[in-house]
């Protein structure tokens, strides 16, 4: 059984006026335990619901969502799906609930009545996974709006959970921030096996996920791996954009080169040389074949 | 348009908690200028902008401002014609919006500059069509019931109906999708028809390479120079020394440029570097 | 605004941030009540002593307990200011007179011991703010109030609030500083003469701002609901309090301060030189 489980659910909220905006339909999807997924579509295309519908702070209007086995309908589970997903969400301003770095990391395994201890070693742990260690004792004033976004990871890490949602928590960030918290991420998505969605609108972000859910008026529009980015239509068609190195390589190739489609400037770079390279007639050097790695479908 | 001279500036002045924000910035904005300010957070970006509509006073022997003729150093200004001639657009403006209709909302500038509620409601109407919205359907309704898009829309509108000669913008497409953002960038470029002079602080390199032919760049409150987008991406010093990001089509252009092909590693625009790129394979071709 | 310090803590290593919040707040209240009972200068400059005293071993800067009265000290002029200048005393001569200001000598004595009661009554509460975590004062309240849970009193609840109160204080300054620029940008004005105009002018800037508080706590009850907060069912601290011998010796030392300052206010045994020093 997935860990993460949603099956044809539907979700319409009121927008005052007995006027509802079906924001999600017959949406299916499921993430398996250590997963890298990106969930993109343009604003209004559903991502957020989906993302508080996966802890059960809304429920689907139709289908179901489990978690772990466990229903997020099933309001005596809520807690328990709680502490096996966490969610940060977009505003960093908005998530702290103390004014002291290491009181506010400690309100969820507080929550969990585990003792002093345990919650100490805890939070520890967790400052010292995003690199926030330093700050402990720090207030919001004093951090930036990246150092604020890890600092809401590090709270939802210490509850220890198998899953993390990331609801636009790089949206509000400036290009600095949004590395930050892109490589605290990814670190722990390869280290401590932690299945990661990602909600953005970021697509060099989402190009570094294992695999992507595009998501266009509240209906899934495609669901695959990286090679989903040599068939760009199905992003532009949703209202996104295409990371740079895809956009390039679609343009040269309209033009007769070829570079396949590299995910990242590296990739696209180590392509770029290949390419030229080879119409040279040389064979490309091994410094080169060093960048080419990972990046390319 | 707008002329900056050895403008310092000094929080808490003359007591022990005093922190300079900005040192001897000189700055030339000229009519028809689309001028990009850059600089990491806290570099000063928003305490040199908030001078240009005296939001923020020149300090005492701190240098002078002058804005479109007015010395906005002398002791005694108009505010009023200052805020009239420089429309600012702060970071995320539709959270300023309070009115219970859009209309009203948009007519609260003309409001306060005295005119008549005919030229009020006439102005209101030209910037509701303005920046894309249609009049007869937003108008009556509330701001708050708009999506994220349409209000950062109607918060324009509520500025350019003050009819600015400047319009100044504090990242004017942040938070925005991929699809809103360019909306509000080509809604920036229409505005600019009738306003000239446009000022943006901005984070995104891609967006300031392709829209400023001006570019200062600040680092901890003073100005580093003012550079044309290919004189700043191209010059490895400038970049390195002030910890600015590259637009990305340029940070693939320069690493082109570092594995050895011959390719201008200023290139700020796409479809440069696609004609670059095959002007290449055509020559290794025929070579 | 920018520096606005009330309710922010300096982390240090001081016997004063190492205290007891339960003690810290009742030598609070006790001190609270002590500056009421100061009569002579005698007994100010007694205080002012131990203050000064608690702040250098609390190694918080002087300049940063300074920083915060700033605020306070404005009010504290013009009350002293107009207190000297309007305060009659029966059967003198005034010192100097113009027109209906007037000034005795009494007033200026009882003019400049209001003035360092203000200061003094302010001190500490902004050095208790420097020392303890909000957190730590909240669970301090959370526990002196504890019994009152007996009596069904949401304690915990309001300890929390408390909490996220302190936490949001300076983010809505912020955002009440941001929002004011942008209204002004748009031609408002704030600084009009007639009360019911200023009011009015404020309208563009309370809305927004209460929009934006609805939409702050909206988003802080998702975040918390999601960090597993289920109310003070089977909530443990990270930081339990627990009172060390030191605190004891310190309540007991500002209780001996108390008793001292009592004595030189009603001098029960009639000693004569409190009765001399007793201005």
């Amino acid at each position: 059984m997935p860990f993460l489980d949603i099956k044809s659910v539907d979700y319409a909220y009121s927008s005052g006026d007995d006027e509802y905006i079906q924001a999600l339909q017959s949406v299916s999807l499921s993430i398996e335990r250590g997963e890298f997924v990106a969930l993109v579509g343009c604003n209004g295309s559903g991502k957020s619901t989906l993302a508080r519908l996966c802890n059960g702070l809304i429920l689907p209007d139709r289908g179901f969502i489990t978690v772990d086995g466990m229903s997020t309908s099933d309001k005596k589970s809520l807690y328990e799906i709680r502490k096996r997903i966490g969610v940060v969400f977009q505003n960093p301003d908005n998530q702290m609930v103390t004014s002291i770095v290491e009181d506010d990391v400690a309100f969820g395994p507080e929550n969990l009545g585990l003792a002093p201890a345990e919650i100490r070693e805890r939070v520890d742990w967790a400052l010292n996974c995003v690199g926030m260690s330093e700050y402990a004792k720090s207030g919001p004033l004093r951090l930036s709006g990246g150092q604020k976004q890890r600092v809401a990871i590090a709270g939802v890490l210490a509850l220890k959970p198998q899953m993390m949602i990331l609801d636009e928590a790089t949206g509000m960030l400036d290009p600095d921030g949004r590395a930050e918290v892109m490589n605290v991420v990814e670190k722990l998505n390869r280290e401590e096996n932690m299945a990661v969605l990602m909600i953005t609108h970021f697509m060099e972000e989402a190009a570094r996920a294992d695999r992507i859910i595009i998501l266009d008026r509240g209906h899934i529009v495609a669901d695959g791996g990286r090679e989903l980015f040599s068939t760009p239509e199905i992003f532009t068609d949703a209202g996104l954009d295409l990371p740079i190195s895809v956009r390039l390589a679609q343009k040269l190739r309209a033009r007769g080169l070829d570079l396949g489609a590299p995910l990242d400037i590296d990739s696209f770079v180590s392509s770029a040389l290949s390419a030229l390279d080879v119409d040279r007639g040389e064979a490309v050097s091994d410094g080169e074949k060093n960048h080419n790695g990972g990046g390319e479908v | 348009m707008i002329s900056v001279q050895k403008l310092s500036y000094v929080y808490s002045p003359k007591t022990p908690f005093m922190s300079q924000a900005l040192f001897n910035v000189d700055l030339e904005i000229e009519e028809g200028d689309f001028f990009g300010i850059i600089g990491n957070t806290g570099a000063g970006k928003s305490t040199l902008v908030s001078h240009f509509n005296a939001l923020t006073r020149v300090q005492k022997k701190s240098g002078t401002v002058i804005v479109d003729g007015i010395d906005l150093s002398s002791k005694r200004i108009n505010v009023k014609s200052v805020r009239e001639r420089v429309g600012m657009v702060f970071q995320y403006p539709e959270h300023q919006l309070f009115d219970d209709t859009v209309e009203k909302d948009v007519m609260f500038g003309p409001k306060n500059l005295g005119l008549s509620v005919d030229e009020q409601k006439k102005r209101a109407r030209e910037a509701i069509e303005l920046v894309g919205l249609n009049y007869a359907e937003v108008a009556e309704r509330s701001p708050f019931e708009l999506s994220g898009g349409q209000k950062r829309r109607v918060a324009l509108a509520g500025v350019i109906a003050m009819k600015p000669k400047i319009l100044v913008l504090d990242e004017p497409t942040a938070g925005l999708d991929p699809v809103g953002k360019r909306a509000v960038m080509d809604l920036i470029v229409k505005i600019k028809t009738m306003c000239p002079t446009v000022v943006m602080i901005s984070h995104n390199m891609d967006e300031v390479a392709s829209y400023c032919n001006k570019i200062a760049v600040m680092r901890r409150g003073a100005v580093v120079g003012v550079y044309t987008p290919r004189e700043l991406f191209g010059s490895q010093e400038v970049i390195s020394s002030c910890g600015v990001r590259l637009p990305l089509v340029t940070e693939i252009a320069s690493k082109l440029t570092d594995s050895g092909l011959d390719i201008d590693p200023s290139i700020t625009d796409e479809d440069e570097l696609v004609e670059a790129l095959l002007a290449l394979k055509e020559g290794r071709r025929r070579a | 605004m920018r520096d606005m310090t009330f309710g922010q803590y300096y982390p240090a290593k001081s016997i004063v941030h190492r205290a007891d919040p339960r003690f810290k707040l009742v030598i609070l209240l006790l001190y609270i009540v002590m500056t009421m009972f100061c009569a002579s200068f005698v007994s100010f400059g007694l205080l002012t002593l131990f203050v000064i005293i608690t702040v250098i071993i609390s190694r918080v800067p002087p300049l940063k307990v300074l920083k915060s009265l700033r605020l306070v000290l404005v009010i504290v002029l013009i009350t002293t200011v107009l207190m000297m200048l309007f305060y009659t005393e029966e059967g003198e001569a005034p010192l100097a007179e113009w027109g209906v200001f007037h000034i005795y000598l009494g007033g200026i004595y009882a003019s400049v011991k209001l003035a360092w009661r203000l200061m003094l009554l302010v001190t500490m509460p902004t050095l208790l703010t420097l020392t303890s975590t909000p957190t730590e004062l909240c669970d301090g309240l959370e526990s002196l109030m504890s019994p009152l849970k007996k009596l069904r009193f949401p304690v915990h609840e309001l300890a929390l609030i408390m909490s996220i109160a302190l936490r949001l204080i300076p983010t809505l300054v912020e955002e009440t500083d941001k929002i004011t620029s942008a209204q002004k940008a748009r031609g408002a004005e704030f600084e009009s003469r007639n009360p019911f105009k200023k009011i009015k002018a404020m309208i563009p800037v309370l809305i927004p701002l209460f929009v934006s508080s609805f939409r702050r706590a909206d988003e802080l009850a998702d975040a918390m609901d999601s960090r597993c907060y289920r109310g003070a069912k089977g909530r443990t601290r990270m930081k339990s309090l627990k009172f060390h011998f030191g605190d004891v010796i310190a309540l007991l030392l500002w209780c001996a301060i108390f008793v001292a300052i009592l004595f030189l206010k009603y001098n029960w045994f009639n000693w004569a030189f409190i009765a001399a020093v007793g201005l």
